[in-house]
């Protein structure tokens, strides 16, 4: 590996990365640490009304990420290695759970399962209890697997063919292979997974704010002492608390990691298929995808037919007063997709590069960046939003307005995701492929481009897409920075929501999801017609 | 072929020469990076920001509103109708800690002129760390004493009370219709997992049940523990958000629970089959209105504070959010509890306040949650 002294381009590139993380992820985070200040920490951590939350917070987090990152990898599994049809489908109902704006989603839960649910005491005469650890821990392995799938699956797909048929034709079976080949070279993909599932676990507030009853934790009890108490200065020293969590699993990911090599794509051409999974394996993932997706569409459903209805449950006459409210506050929702979109694009890339310098290169202060660029996702989004709001709201910034704000706070809070597929993905990429194009005469910023960027589209499209559905749907990011003119769709569901209007909040939810899913499948098609095209060339 | 050359076989570069690659890398990052900083998002939504940030003419007011969307868009109509000549920006989140937290936020350069809504307790925070205007409109004189700072900070002008709510259809069915008329009747078994109660550790609503109980009994701490865990034998759950509660309750998740007037009015309203209960000796919060120090428009924001205070809007706030006016000669909403025919507790907003911490961890003790 060559030391960087000797590439100004690359050295410029990082600093103007490395520049703006520390101005727009540290110097916002450390306004919202400062505010307790010592006393302010000391007071909150000797009142010990902390120490139950940090319990549960640990607890939920353990058992919810062991699900979510199994569920993840039995579904990337099945996208990736299993010959089932309706994969386009699977797709995009595996993205869905991500798509959920906070207050409304886990409402269905509720409505479906809860002690008078359409499906609990309708169809099975139960009324079960789901406020608490339980049904929390239900409502997160379906909210946060996407993540996992997504990391998972992207390096799944880099595995090597070669290698699975060369241990097939010495005669091992299809466990076996899974067992020595796939499991092991897919841990740069799970050791990504399980830690961003576990940060973005730790982080929600979301879905325990609706469904975690009593089993209060952190990111809840640092959101109702601003709204319950006015008490900004606990909720920052909570807020700290779970910075400090996310460095403890940050620490612990590299141990998991280890020092072994993942590398699996090497100079020489793969055109040789995978090794075909037997027929009932292939079946069985249809069928464990099938209830998965079903179940994922039931909790949209009701969102759909909420949306449709005068008062669901209680009255299902049709309507389509719901939609009303949409006309005359399209801006929120068009302001949604354009900060969005752009923010996505340029994260996605952002992470993308980062990523490239961090893993490629060697330098001072690689590690400190490293877990920088993973900080983001153990920030509460309300903490995020407040340090903007602090950091930025002084004159000698008057010239970064609103949406450039919000678009701002939107890519650097969602850099996590996309960084940790690419990162994973580098590792399975050996370094003789772009140090060949540099030894030809290339710059490894070109190696970068030429080389790395194409076998890599698939982190990159993971880091839009996550991107991308988190800035639609985040609240508490943008609650401290919207204006008047910069209003989002959130915000006024938000607005629904308070108002008890439950038909208006779901058709407005689902025009946002509707809208997103469109984009996605845009998105999806036109990289997937261009990877085709890829392999019709190569082959 | 000179690039790879100099890679792989002339000596390290001099340490002299690393830096001031170094150096002027550093100087061009803080440039280019403030560059890049702008450059992407700025043609997109360069169009919405000059119609926000671009100074207005001098008639203008940014209020910061707690109110819900429904009260907010005939209110400040209503305002500028009134009051010619001011006109308003609106920025509406019916999350009054939200707010308070955002003013906090924004103090090194202030961009809302009123605070308006919730309760006096987030306007108090404001007024202590010197955020806030002092301002005593001419119009406070009618408002209650007790209900307007002494310091003159922030003016109540309405009152939320904590009441009941319950589902139309269960309570008939499971609770032969009898709705409860004291707390003491929650005790009742047969209400025994049928209520849903907001967290008094969590919401603010849950709080002030807790405090309504420790005011009943005169201070008597051990009492109120004593209901307190009576009454926590009934709970089925406890939830994390108030409004959620009337939501399950609406839905027939649970039959009924304890809950904001005004909220469970404004979701009857949409046509939900629940219902009000009116309790004795119950607890309130004062909806409260500021003027926030160093604002875009000090000037403009106290016409409209006085207005706030007049009859005609006390009677359209009380319309359209079903709270009750502090403004005296008010008629109360249908179907709403007035301050004449509702009996409240005595209840103390500053020693409630005070003294949260130590009767949440003391209630915490005393039902083994």
């Amino acid at each position: 590996m060559r030391s960087i002294s000797r590439e100004p381009t690359v050295v410029l590139v990082l600093a103007v990365l490395v520049g703006l993380m520390v101005m727009f992820i540290i110097y916002p985070q450390v306004q919202v640490v400062i505010v307790p200040g010592l006393d302010g920490y000391f007071s909150f951590l000797g009142g010990q009304t902390w120490i139950k939350p940090l319990f549960n917070s640990i607890q939920i987090m353990l058992a919810s990420t062991t699900t979510a990152v199994t569920l993840g990898f039995v579904y990337a599994y099945s996208m990736v290695y299993s010959e089932m049809p309706w994969k386009p489908f699977f797709r995009i109902v595996g993205i869905l759970p991500l798509l959920s704006p906070p207050f409304v989603v886990a409402v269905s839960y509720i409505l479906l399962f809860g002690p008078r649910g359409v499906i609990s005491y309708g169809v099975f005469g139960q009324s079960p209890l789901i406020l608490g650890f339980y049904g929390l821990w239900g409502v997160q392995t379906i909210a946060f697997f996407p993540f996992a799938y997504q990391l998972i699956a992207d390096v799944l797909a880099r595995n090597d063919p070669r290698l699975e048929q060369a241990a097939r034709n010495l005669g091992a079976g299809t466990w076996n292979v899974f067992r020595t080949i796939t499991l092991p070279l897919a841990r740069p993909g799970l050791a990504a997974a399980i830690l961003t599932t576990a940060i973005y676990i730790l982080e929600d507030f979301g879905n325990p704010l609706l469904i975690a009853g009593q089993f209060t934790v952190l990111p809840s009890q640092a959101y109702s002492l601003i709204e319950g108490f006015g008490d900004f200065t606990g909720a920052a020293a909570v807020s700290t608390i779970l910075l400090v969590l996310a460095l403890v699993l940050y620490v612990a990911k590299l141990r998991i990691e280890g020092n072994r090599s993942y590398v699996t794509i090497s100079g020489k051409a793969t055109s040789i298929p995978r090794p075909p999974v037997p027929r009932a394996l292939t079946a069985a993932c249809f069928i464990a995808c099938s209830i998965l997706a079903v179940f994922i569409l039931m909790v949209y459903g009701v969102l759909i037919v909420s949306a449709l209805t005068v008062a669901f449950p209680n009255n299902l006459a049709l309507t389509s007063k719901n939609f009303e409210y949409l006309g005359s506050h399209s801006q929120s929702l068009i302001n949604t997709l354009k900060f969005g979109g752009i923010a996505a694009i340029i994260c996605a890339l952002f992470a993308l590069l980062l990523a490239f310098l961090v893993q490629r290169k060697e330098w001072w202060g690689r590690q400190a960046v490293d877990f920088m660029a993973i900080m983001p996702a153990a920030v509460p989004g309300l903490f995020f939003g407040i340090g903007y709001a602090t950091a930025f709201n002084q004159h000698i910034f008057d010239w970064i307005d609103r949406g450039m704000l919000i678009t701002l706070s939107m890519i650097f809070w969602n850099i996590p995701v996309g960084y940790q597929a690419a990162i994973a993905g580098l590792q399975q990429i050996d370094r003789s492929l772009d140090e060949a194009a540099t030894s030809l005469g290339a710059s490894s910023l070109r190696g970068f481009r030429d080389i790395l960027f194409p076998l890599l589209r698939s982190a990159l499209l993971t880091g839009f897409v996550t991107a991308f559905v988190r800035a639609v749907t985040t609240l508490s990011v943008v609650i401290f920075l919207f204006t008047p003119g910069t209003t989002l769709a959130t915000i006024t569901i938000f607005q629904l929501v308070t108002d008890f209007d439950w038909g208006g909040a779901t058709a407005f939810t689902v025009s946002v999801i509707g809208m997103a899913v469109i984009v996605l499948s845009g998105v999806y098609f036109i990289s997937g017609r261009r990877a085709g095209l890829q392999r019709t060339a190569g082959g | 072929m000179d690039k790879p050359q100099i890679d792989t076989f002339s000596p390290a570069l001099s340490r002299r020469e690393f830096l001031r690659w170094l150096g002027a890398g550093v100087g061009l990052a803080a440039a280019g990076g403030i560059l890049a900083a702008c450059a992407p998002a700025a043609p997109a939504v360069a169009p919405t920001v000059a119609a926000t940030v671009a100074p207005k003419a001098s008639g203008s007011i940014s209020i910061y509103s707690a109110l819900n969307q429904s009260t907010n868009d005939a209110f400040f109509a209503a305002f500028k109708a009134a009051v010619p000549g001011i006109d308003v920006q609106l920025l509406p989140l019916a999350a009054a800690g939200a707010l308070q937290t955002r003013i906090i936020a924004e103090k090194a350069s202030p961009k809302g002129d009123i605070f308006i809504g919730g309760d006096r307790s987030f306007h108090d925070v404001l007024g202590k760390q010197g955020l806030l205007e002092n301002y005593v409109s001419p119009n406070a004189g009618a408002i209650p004493t007790g209900f307007k700072d002494p310091n003159g900070f922030w003016t109540g002008w309405y009152v939320g009370i904590f009441a009941f709510v319950y589902n139309t259809s269960r309570l008939a069915a499971e609770m032969g219709g009898k709705k409860p008329a004291t707390w003491d009747d929650l005790l009742d078994p047969a209400w025994k997992g049928k209520i849903i109660m907001p967290s008094p550790i969590t919401t603010g609503g849950g709080y002030v049940f807790l405090a309504t109980q420790v005011f009943r009994f005169n201070k008597d701490e051990a009492k109120a523990m004593d209901y307190m865990k009576k009454f926590h034998a009934n709970v089925a759950q406890y939830v994390d958000s108030a409004p959620n509660g009337i939501q399950f309750v609406a839905q027939g998740q649970f039959v009924g629970g304890p809950n904001w007037a005004h909220d469970i009015l404004t979701s009857k309203a949409q046509g939900n089959p629940i219902d009000l209960a009116v309790i004795a000796d119950t607890g309130f919060e004062v909806g409260s209105v500021s003027i926030i120090k160093g604002g875009p428009n000090t000037a403009a924001a106290k016409p409209f504070v006085d207005w706030m205070l007049t009859k005609d809007a006390g009677a359209l706030n009380v319309k359209l959010s079903n709270r009750v006016s502090l403004v005296p000669g008010v008629p109360p909403a249908p179907g709403a509890p007035t301050l004449d025919t509702v009996k409240l507790v005595n209840y103390d907003g500053v020693w409630a306040a005070d003294n949260q911490k130590r009767l949440t961890q003391l209630w915490q003790t005393t039902v083994g949650l």
